[in-house]
Order: C-alpha cells, then structure tokens, then sequence
C-alpha cells in the first residue's frame, strides 16, 4: 500500500507542474501587455514608454519566458498570486474566502449527492429492468437535462418567494445551502445515480455471487456481501464527485449570488481580472488533482488489485 | 431490501429537508419586526477600498464615511465642515473657518491640522488627481490657528469650492489611520467624519454602516445601512419582493440593478414606494476619436450614429417614459449650456446620406458599408449590471445595421470599462455626464483628463484649440467671457459628435413605504442617507 | 449493424433520435423554417403575445420568439457537434500516433492528455473565456482543447490492442501495409466508444454552452443561443414567466434526446464488449463519459 501511495503521488507531481506551466501560457496568450495593465491597476494616468520599460525592468518582464515562469511559480508556492488589478488587493486574500465557500457547498452537496445516487442506484439496480428501474433512470435522465441556472430561478420563485420559506440568495446560514444544495443535487445526482446502477449490475453479475447462491448462501448474506462492495464505489464516486462539482459551480453560484470561486471568476472575467482567473484555475486544477488522487488512494486501499494497475 | 426501505429512506430525506425549511421559517419572521429603523441595499460590487484619496470604492458609501469642506448645493455652495470662508481679492487664497465641535469617528479632533494633513496626502499622490484640476493649483496648506486653515493656488480658478465639495478626494480621513503619514499606499481605517461608521465589511458579502452617534449634525435617525452584493436584475428584485433587501438606487456608474418594469411592479405591491430626482446628467455613447484605424475616428461616421438613433423611442419603450429623450451633451437648463447648437433628430436617410458623402459605400448585396477595403464595424462596451444598458446596445445596434453599420456589442463589468476609457481601449461606450453640480465645468475638465475623456476629444481636428480653451475657461475671472469661451467648447464637441446624447439620466431610488424625507444631492454619487427618517 | 437494429427496437431510442433529426434539421435550413428574421426589431411588437404571425411571441425588443429559438439550435447544437467532430479527429491523429508509435512519443502525449484530463471543463472554458474574451467561438475552442483527450485515449488503447493482433502482423509480413489494416479494423471498434463518449459529452456541451451563455460570457447579440433568450428571459421572470418556458423546454427536450440516445447506444454496445480487456477499456469509458456529462 505504501509504495502504491508514493507511486500515485509520484504521478500527480509531474502533473501539478504541468498545469501550472500550462496555467502560465495560457495567460501569457492574453493580447494585453502585463506591464501597461499593472501601470494601469495603479491608475497612473499617463503610461509613457519609459514608464513600460521600467516596470518591466522592475517586475521581470523583459525576461526569458522559462525564467519568468519558474518566479512565478515559486511565489504561487509560497500562495502570493499577485494583486488584483482591479481592486489592488491580494490575490490570495481575495480567492481563499471564496474557494472556502465553494468548497462547503461542494461538500454539503455531494452528501447529498452520493445519498441520493446510492439509495436510487442500488433500488434499481436490484429491480434491473422492471417498472421501476425504468421509470428512475427516465426521470433521472430527464433531470440531467435541465439547465440547472432554469431549475434554480423556478425553486427561488417557488420555495423563496411563492411559499416563503427559504432565502433567494446570498450564504448567510444553513438555510442559505437548502436551495442550492438541491439544485445540484438534482443536476448531479441522475449522474452519479447510473454510475451506483451500472457498478452494482457488476457485482451482482459477479463471479462470487454466482458461486455463493450456488453453494447455497441465503439471498440475505449475498444482498449484504453486494452492499458492502457498493460502499467502496460510493466512497470512490464521493471522491470523485467533489472536485467535479468544485469546479461547475459557476452557473449555481452565479444565480444564487453565492460568495463562491464561480462568482468571482466570472466578475473577474468580466473586468478582465486576469491575476484572479489565473489563480482560480491553477487553485481548481491544483484542488482537482488532490481529490482525483486521494481518490485513488482510497480504491487502491479498498481495492488491492487496483494497486497493481500502476 | 424492500421497496418500502427505499422510498422510506428517500422520503426521511425530503422530509428532512422541508423541516428544516419550515421550522426556521418562523425564527425568520421574528426578526421582521425589528427590522424596521434599518436599510439594507444591494449592490452589484463590493463596496471595495474604502480609502476617501483614492477612486476604488463605492461613492455612496464613500459619501456615507466622509465629508468635504464645504457642500454643493441647489443654493449653491453651503458650509459643512467649514463653517464660512473668505477669498482674497487676487482668488489665489482660500481661508477656511471650522466647525469646532466635529471629531473623527475614532474620537481624534477635526481641525486645521487634520485638513492640512488630508490634503497634503492627497497632493502627494498627485499623477492620480490629474484629472481634478485644483490639484494643479494648490501650491500649499497653511495653518492658521486650530479651526482656520487657508489654501495657496498658484492662480485664480473660480471652481475651487466646487471641487472641494466633490465626493473625492478632498475630504477628510482621521490622520491616525494615514500609513507613514500618506494615504496613497492603502490606510489602517476608515475614520472619517461622516454621519455612518463602517462597522463591518466581508468582500463580495455585504458592508454594515453605523449610525455615527456623535456626529455633529445629530444622529442620523436610520440606525443601520447594510450594502449587500448581489446580481443586478432578478435576484436583486426576487431580494426586494422578500424583503432581504429593502432598498436600491442608481449607482454611482447609473445602472439601475432592476429594470424600470421591475420597480413599477414592486411599486404594485404596495411594499415599496419609488422616488426619482430631477433630471441629472446626460446618459451618452462616447466615441473614441483618437482611434485612428477605426472609422469612428470619422466624423461623418459618428454624426451617422447620432442620427440613426430614435431617442424617442428608447425613452418610451425602454424607460417607459421615465427618462427624457437628450439632444444635446448638456441640456439648456445647465450652466452656461443655453447655446445654439445644430439639431440633429432621429433620421436614418439622412445618416445613409452622411456616410454615402464620406465614401462609405454600399457594394451591391453587402450589409455592411466599406470604404477603401475598409468595414464600417465598431465596438459598443455596455455595462453588464445595467439592465437597460443592454437593451439601448442591442437597440441601437439595429438600428446602425439598417444604415449599414456593424456594431459588436460586448457587456462587461464597470471597472473594466473605466479602464477602457482611461486607456483609450474602445471604439464607443456607454458613460454619463458627472451631474448637476460637476456639469459643465468638471466634466469639460475631464475632456483633457486622460482617465476620463481625453482619447474622445483627442482625435478631433480642433483638440488643441478645444484644450486651450479649457485651460483659459477655468482660470478666467470674467463671467461673460466664461460665457463664450464655454459656448465655444460645446460647440466643438457638439459639431464633431464625439458625445452622443441618448436620454437625460436621473437617480431613482426604490424605498419601502414608510421612509421619509428622501431626497437627493446635487450629485448622482450620493444619497443623503442621514436625512432619511421612517414614520 | 448490429447496433442499428437493437436501437430501433427501443422506441424511446428511435423518438430520440428522430427529435434529434428533426432539430439539426430545422438548424441547418433555419432560413426555411424561420418564420422572421430573427434579428428584426419593432419595439411596438416589445413583449407581444403569441399571434398567428409571432406564434410564440415576441420579446423584449419585439423580436420573433420562434424564429430566434430556430436559429438558436446553431449555436446551442450544430455548432457543438462541429466543436465535437474536431475533437475527434485530433483526438484520433494523437491517439493513433500515441499507439503507433509507443515509447516515449506515447508516454509525453499521454502525459498531456492526463493534464487536460485534470482541468474540470468548465474551468477550461472560463480560462479561455477569460484570455480571450466572451464569445461562442472561444467557449467551442476550450471544448475542443478539453475533448480531444478523451478520444486520443480510447483510439489509443484500440490501436495498441489491433496493432498486436496476428492478422496485423501477417499483413505486415505479406507485403500490405498494415497501416491501412490498423485503420480499417479500428475505425469500426472505436466508432461505438466514440459514439458512446460523444453522446455523453453533447449533453454536457450544450449544457454548458447556454450555461455561459446565461453569464453573459457565451455568445454576442443579436445572435439567438438558448442560454442567452433565457438570460433575457430572467429578467422579466414574474411579469412574463411564459418567455422562460420555450427556450428552457428546448434545451431539456433535445439534451433528454441525446441523454436517451446515449444510453440506449451504450446498451446497444455492451454485449458486443466480452472479453476482460475491452471490459475494462469500457468501464474508463463509461467513468469517462459520465464525467463529462456535465463537465
């Protein structure tokens, strides 16, 4: 198990340092020149070229490309982003609280989720075929299609305003989280519902259930023995689902005027914030990889024929 | 596993959810009632740095924290901080007699010393004022005694009181809060001397604003203002229908964050009621003359938009009659604007004409006119919080399709596009004249100011002598030269069309029904919030 | 051809494909099936209920509802189905070349396939969105840069197998090139994993899509998307709540169409996979997919 964990997180190092100099590219394509945004965030009024040459000189950006990438991401480890050019504050400041608030609506609502996709998942899978698993999997594909931003404005009208019951928006106390929560639910749990379905049709196609009924085994310890290996999926899909929903937020967010990363990428987006969008997708991409490989960990540690995978 | 087990688990869910809903509903209603002596505001920015010398934060709140030296009036200038002042005979000095019962909101004195401070830190930061033109004037502050201080300008320039009222950035910060005795690189509070105290602030959140109880003019009778962030359009409505929210008004860049039917409606209910101010400022496309690639650089070109938009039909269909359709940059009634100027009304023949005579040609089966090779294709920036914005943009950019224009129109954010403007990064874009008290003479100051509109008026083929007129109009001493000088300059403007009126602007401010005595400065950048009162 | 048949068995499968047909048909020839310009405005029309000449309206600018929401399957659905078939093929070159070649060429396309794998697809798109602007064209790029990984990996892993396969190697020995002995064996295999994936992934494209479009950050006016007569429907949602009802229906009725589709395919498929290799290759497939659903 050891080895496979320093093996895993052997491959998620090489990882990290590509998305960060991809993260570095792609904002080095931007038409504008950073060092006229920077004399711009400081609202000098005139930017002469002496000025330009100056602050390149000053913040290196007359430097080679591999030179500049290799400060910049010494100071992402060291989580200083640079200053918004909008506001002139922190980036790091800015991004954390928000990445915060993202990440307990993520984790509230993959609870959620995985609740959800397990209770439909396993009842359908047990009734394969029959009314009821059809009329699940119709509904829940039925769900998936709805734009959850569509869904979203008709729970506010209805629960928030019609019946009055719950906040429009904003994150002020756990009331806040109940439409939200609900939204993404629905939005995600059709999905994760299929993956519970399909993983437990597996199982029960498998080779020791077989063997079990045939050697007589009561359908009740078979039911059990099925359960207890659907639990490793869950916990896999668990850790799957949150860095997935960490980073598609955005819309839900934006509707429900939560504090969150989504919110602020797009205001950042929109003013051309560029250190912010920078940070937020290396901070998303960084986040994603940590969950996709304790993810990992975890089925390798359930799991051990996974361990030789690598 | 039975069936049941199943649907009983998903209904324990469900169930749970409502539940919880349900049972702190009523905790909710309960807070209701106390509600009544507080305003809360949504906004669709942060109320940001709330730093009184530099220009990231909100104005109205600003307005709430800080107070000038004197104040800009339909009377004209009244005292405020300074309780009555004196001007030399050569208009080169200023002497300033203070209040002496002001303190700052961290218990510190307002006196000669603080204003000498605060204004020096503002003149340190000079390259940032330019655009207010007495920063190029003050040569020095001087002391008097403890409640008299007296400002040096290097030369006569008659808007200086003016200028000291404005929002920012002469007003005045507690000098404990100063860093190394400047403001320019941040401060360490926002102490000022205003009727509210920032109490709490969460970026992107919300910002809550005490009544200041020792303010000198009293109390302010609305005890608490919150400024909530929250979307423009439904989710700000959806906020004021539930009464999350009780309170909006046109912000400091004059987007209203719900649309005009959207406030008829509350109006409807009976919750709230709905207050507008005179007509305040001129609600314009501004051109960027000095984009010499870009045919907007034309005159023909921009006297073509002027025409081929039908103002009338944006104030009757789009403001619902609210807003005037404007003619003109500055309307008669304004100082010094009752000028002759030509009349350009809502005609698209005459502005195919305009274009066919500037050799902007129509190829046969093209949608687009060219000249030279050349697309006639322009880019329109709207304000992506203003509802109604977006609405004029995809307005008028049919209405220039149908005389053979293209118009991309982008939405962003209101500091990005201030940046665009300060840059010269723009073809047109959506902007407001400054107000009633900044109208003319600080928004035709701003013409030569490069953070506001000096890529407009660059480009025209009068600019030099369209900035020394400037520089003559605001020094001279003799009204009626004033007079003409001003009448001059608008004319230029006017003739190049380098300003397009759209409608005459005016704050409006969606209450609930029981608050009194709303009313409104002389500038759309604030409210005076500590005159309001609940019945 | 197995496949065709066991989908037209499935009734739900073959109304979803024909509401599929049906929609990329009334996309292309827009033109013809437009009733107005879907750009003209009359503001005397502003908000104008349904009449025999606007049959579903018309909106805030006085515009034909019905011929927006036609011209709106181009950039909620064709253009996304372009963006896809782009991915494809350069998922296909890289893939082949991946399992051509092997060695080292393999591993560093492999390696960037795994970095454009661990960017969640709506973070792509706003990173593009933001270097480059709003714009529908940008959001159709990062799809492309994020999908084409998904491709390049399942082409990959059927070359590697059919390039091992003894009739390869004959073929090889006889003389014929087994290049186009590769190609013709695996296009046949890979088309069901790709069809499978693809369907999975319009779903979540055109999700996307009228997501970003909704934010303001997808496609420009005057052009019609779904996401964005939706955005504009919001504004006027509890004085007209019936102007949220068609673009939102449309956008549930074909992306449930492909949702159906999709699965009805994988069910197609599946008993085709039988040995333990390609039931492996299915299971990242399907993980793949389904991730992708919504990116």
């Amino acid at each position: 198990m050891g080895s496979y964990m320093v093996k895993r997180i052997g491959i998620a190092v090489p990882l990290l340092i590509m998305i960060s100099f991809l993260t570095f590219v792609l904002i080095n394509l931007s038409p504008l020149d950073p060092a006229v945004v920077v004399l711009q965030a400081q609202d000098i009024p005139e930017v002469t070229e002496e000025l330009i040459a100056q602050t390149n000189e000053k913040l290196g950006f007359n430097q080679p490309f591999m030179i500049r990438y290799l400060h910049w991401a010494a100071s992402c480890l060291q989580l200083d982003f640079g200053v918004s050019y909008v506001t002139g504050e922190s980036v790091w400041l800015t991004i954390a609280p928000a990445f915060l608030n993202t990440l307990k609506l993520t984790l509230v609502s993959s609870v959620f989720i995985i609740v959800m996709s397990i209770l439909l998942g396993v009842a359908c899978a047990m009734r394969e075929g029959k009314m009821m698993d059809k009329s699940v999997r119709g509904i829940a594909f039925f769900l998936t299609a709805i734009p959850s931003y569509w869904l979203a404005s008709i729970m506010i009208w209805y629960f928030s305003v019609h019946l009055d019951l719950l906040p429009t928006s904003g994150m002020d106390s756990y009331r806040s989280y109940i439409l939200p929560v609900i939204v993404l639910t629905i939005s995600y749990a059709g999905i994760y519902f299929r993956t519970v379905r399909s993983s437990m049709l597996n199982q029960i196609n498998e080779d020791y259930v077989l063997y079990g009924r045939a050697s007589g085994l009561s359908e009740k310890k078979i039911t059990m023995h099925i359960l207890r290996n659907s639990l490793q999926v869950a916990i896999s899909i668990f850790a799957m689902a949150i860095p997935i929903i960490l980073g598609s937020t955005v819309v839900i967010e934006n509707v429900f005027a939560w504090p969150g990363l989504g919110r602020l990428s797009v205001k950042a987006i929109l003013s051309r914030d560029f250190p912010i969008i920078q940070a937020y997708v290396l901070i998303v991409a960084v986040a994603f990889v940590f969950f996709n490989t304790i993810s990992d960990i975890i089925n390798a540690a359930m799991n051990p024929k996974l361990r030789k995978d690598l | 596993m039975k069936k049941v087990n199943v649907f009983a688990w998903i209904g324990l869910f469900i169930f749970t959810i409502v539940v919880l809903a349900g049972c702190s509903s009523e905790k909710d209603e309960a807070a209701n009632g106390e509600a009544r002596a507080e305003l809360s505001y949504a906004s669709s920015k942060d109320i940001n740095d709330m730093n009184p010398h530099l220009y990231a934060g909100s104005m109205p709140a600003q307005g709430m924290l800080y107070e000038s030296l004197v104040e800009n009036t339909q009377e004209g200038i009244k005292p405020l901080l300074a309780e009555s002042w004196e001007i030399a005979e050569d208009g080169k000095s200023y002497t300033f007699h203070l209040r002496e019962d002001v303190v700052f909101h961290d218990g510190e004195p307002f006196n000669a010393e603080a204003v000498k401070l605060n204004i020096e830190a503002v003149q340190h930061n000079a390259e940032k004022h330019a655009w207010i033109k007495l920063s190029t004037k003050i040569v020095s502050v001087n002391v008097k005694d403890e409640f008299t201080v007296e400002l040096q300008l290097s030369e006569p320039y008659y808007p200086t009181l003016v200028e000291l009222s404005m929002t920012r950035p002469y007003v005045f910060l507690s000098p404990k809060d100063f860093v190394n005795g400047e403001t320019k690189d941040g401060v360490n509070g926002y102490n000022g001397t205003g009727p509210y105290k920032l109490a709490e602030h969460q970026t992107d959140e919300y910002a809550i604003f005490e009544a200041n109880d020792s303010y000198w003019g009293g109390s302010p009778q609305i005890k608490k203002i919150t400024s909530k962030v929250l979307p423009a359009g439904e989710t700000t409505f959806l906020a004021l229908q539930k009464g999350e929210i009780n309170f909006v008004f046109t912000d400091d860049r004059g987007a209203d964050s719900i649309d005009v039917e959207a406030m008829e409606q509350l109006v409807e209910s009976n919750d709230y009621q709905l207050v507008r101010s005179e007509a305040m400022n001129t609600k314009m496309i501004v051109a960027n003359s000095s984009r010499i690639d870009n045919p907007v650089s034309e005159t023909a070109v921009r006297e073509a938009i002027w025409y081929s938009i039908d103002r009338d039909t944006i104030s009757k269909d789009i403001f619902n009659g609210t807003e005037a359709a404007a003619n003109r940059l500055f309307s008669a009634n304004v100082n010094y604007a009752d000028v002759d100027l030509k009349v350009r009304d809502y005609d698209s023949e005459t502005a195919k004409e305009v274009l066919e005579k500037a050799g902007w040609l129509l190829e046969n089966g093209a949608a687009v006119r060219t000249k030279a090779g050349n697309k006639l294709a322009l880019n329109l920036y709207y304000d992506t919080n203003s509802a109604s914005q977006k609405i004029q943009a995809e307005f008028i950019q049919s209405s220039v399709k149908a005389i053979g224009m293209q118009m991309d129109i982008i939405g962003e954010e209101s500091s990005s596009i201030a940046n665009r403007r300060a840059t010269g990064d723009y073809d047109l874009l959506f902007n407001q004249t400054w107000g009633l008290a900044y109208d003319p003479q600080s928004t035709i100051a701003a013409f030569t100011s490069e953070s506001a509109y000096y890529h407009t008026t660059r480009g025209i083929t009068q600019a030099d002598e369209l900035y020394k007129k400037i520089d003559e109009v605001m020094v001279s001493t003799d009204e009626e030269t004033r007079k003409s000088i001003y009448a001059d300059i608008m004319t230029i403007v006017h003739d190049e069309a380098v300003f397009i009126p759209i409608t005459n602007g005016r704050v409006t401010v969606v209450a609930p029904k029981g608050l009194n005595d709303i009313s409104f400065k002389q500038t759309q950048y604030e409210l005076p919030f500590e005159r309001m009162s609940f019945e | 051809m197995n496949i065709w048949l066991s989908l037209s068995k499935d009734k739900l499968a073959v109304m979803s494909l024909l509401i599929i047909v049906a929609t990329l048909a009334a996309g292309i020839f827009a033109p013809q099936f437009a009733p107005h310009d879907p750009t003209e405005v009359n503001m005397q029309l502003k908000y104008a209920a349904s009449s025999w000449t606007y049959l579903l309206g018309n909106d805030h600018l006085g515009r034909c509802i019905l011929s927006r929401l036609i011209y709106g399957i181009r950039p909620s659905v064709l253009w996304v189905l372009v963006a896809l078939a782009i991915s494809v093929c350069i998922g296909a070159v890289i893939g082949f070349i991946a399992g051509y070649f092997r060695g080292k060429i393999d591993a560093f396309m492999m390696r960037i396939c795994d970095v454009m794998l661990s960017f969640p697809g709506y973070v792509m798109t706003l990173a593009v969105v933001g270097i480059l602007g709003a714009g529908l064209e940008h959001i159709l790029i990062a799809f492309v840069v994020m999908k084409w990984a998904w491709f390049a990996r399942v082409i990959r892993t059927a070359v590697m197998q059919y390039s091992d396969m003894d009739y390869v190697k004959f073929a090889k020995a006889s003389g014929s090139s087994h290049l186009t002995v590769i190609v013709r064996h695996i296009v046949p295999v890979t088309f069901a994993d790709i069809a499978v994936i693809s369907s999975g992934s319009i779903c979540s494209m055109i999700l996307q899509i009228s997501g970003l479009s909704f934010l303001g950050l997808g496609i420009q006016a005057p052009n019609a998307e779904w996401g964005m007569m939706l955005n504009e429907a919001r504004g006027v949602m509890f004085s007209r709540p019936e102007l949220m009802l068609a673009p939102g229906l449309a956008i549930i009725i074909v992306v449930s169409a492909f949702n159906f589709l999709s699965d009805a395919l994988q069910a197609a498929i599946n008993p085709q996979l039988k040995t333990a290799q390609r039931k492996l290759q299915a299971s990242e497939v399907r993980v793949s997919s389904y991730e992708s659903i919504r990116g």
